[in-house]
């Protein structure tokens, strides 16, 4: 197991920026996601809201598995999930070029329940072609140190 | 529509989370952590032969559930939490109460208590939703 990062080197991850960039919601992707969820596909081309995971994070050029290593998570199984907060200025939509940005916000290290983590949370921002908002997607994950995976919560997306 | 304060949101059931569409959601999110596509990682950390529900696709069923109450063009926001996994095979009921009807912009909105229903356990995911309730 990789020694822990310092408080220090945790805290200093706050303004980090992703790159940034474009997405684009594929007709098939879209149909695919929405098939996970048990939907049916919505109409007018809409996108399922769901969307707001995955495409800003690789929207704005980064990954889970960079998102990982940014904080030096020990394992896969070594963060948990805070919160998700998905705030909606228009509805998503299949086949627009949406432009986003990321960046982190917060991080910090902390004890809770005898268990030792650094809070990190991310910031994206979506926005149509015109530059409009369109959505902001606030993922807040958890980054064990140098303990079993949290039992409960398992995972990180 | 009218929508009052205590209101239940109709229930949307997911009989038996699918561990194939878990597989497929792991693809389109670039998602390479094995809990989501291999049991044997799981069993090893305790969860059994399973595998585990993206927290996403947790969420989405709480999306079709406001979709089919107000629409799909309704949701303003959505804010999670996810006290406990879920895990293929698992029923699971997305529920809501309406706590709070209100004016933003000339919409009427609706903010609601949301969560996953699993018997014999709390909630595995559980937050609030805000929806514009149509006329």
């Amino acid at each position: 197991m990789p020694a822990a990062p310092t408080p220090d080197a945790i805290a200093a991850l706050v303004g980090h920026e992703f790159p940034g960039g474009e997405y684009t919601i594929a007709h098939w992707e879209n149909f695919l996601l929405t098939e996970c969820t048990g939907a049916e596909p919505l109409p007018d081309g809409l996108a399922h809201p769901v969307a707001l995971f995955h495409v800003p994070i690789l929207g704005a050029k980064t990954s889970i598995k960079e998102m990982f290593e940014l904080g030096q998570a020990e394992s896969d199984f070594s963060i948990g999930i805070e919160s998700y907060d998905w705030e909606i200025y228009r509805p998503l939509e299949e086949e627009v070029a949406y432009r986003i940005t990321g960046r982190v916000t917060a991080a910090d290290r902390r004890s809770q329940d005898g268990r030792t983590f650094d809070r990190i949370q991310f910031r994206f921002d979506l926005a149509q072609p015109d530059g409009a908002p369109a959505a902001r997607a606030t993922i807040t994950w958890h980054y064990g140190r140098g303990q079993r995976p949290n039992a409960r919560t398992g995972d990180a997306s | 529509m009218n929508v009052a304060v205590g209101d239940q949101i109709p229930d949307w059931v997911m009989e038996s989370v699918s561990a194939a569409r878990m597989r497929t959601m792991a693809a389109i999110l670039r998602d390479p952590n094995p809990v989501h596509w291999d049991a044997r990682v799981v069993e090893r950390i305790g969860f059994g032969r399973h595998t585990i529900n993206q927290g996403p696709l947790g969420l989405s069923y709480m999306i079709n559930m406001l979709h089919a109450w107000t629409g799909p063009r309704s949701i303003r926001r959505i804010f999670m939490r996810f006290p406990l996994v879920v895990l293929d095979g698992d029923r699971i009921t997305a529920r809501g109460r309406v706590t709070a009807i209100r004016e933003d912009n000339g919409e009427r909105l609706a903010d609601c208590d949301i969560w996953l229903h699993r018997d014999g356990s709390e909630p595995p995911l559980a937050g609030s939703a805000t929806v514009v309730v149509p006329d």
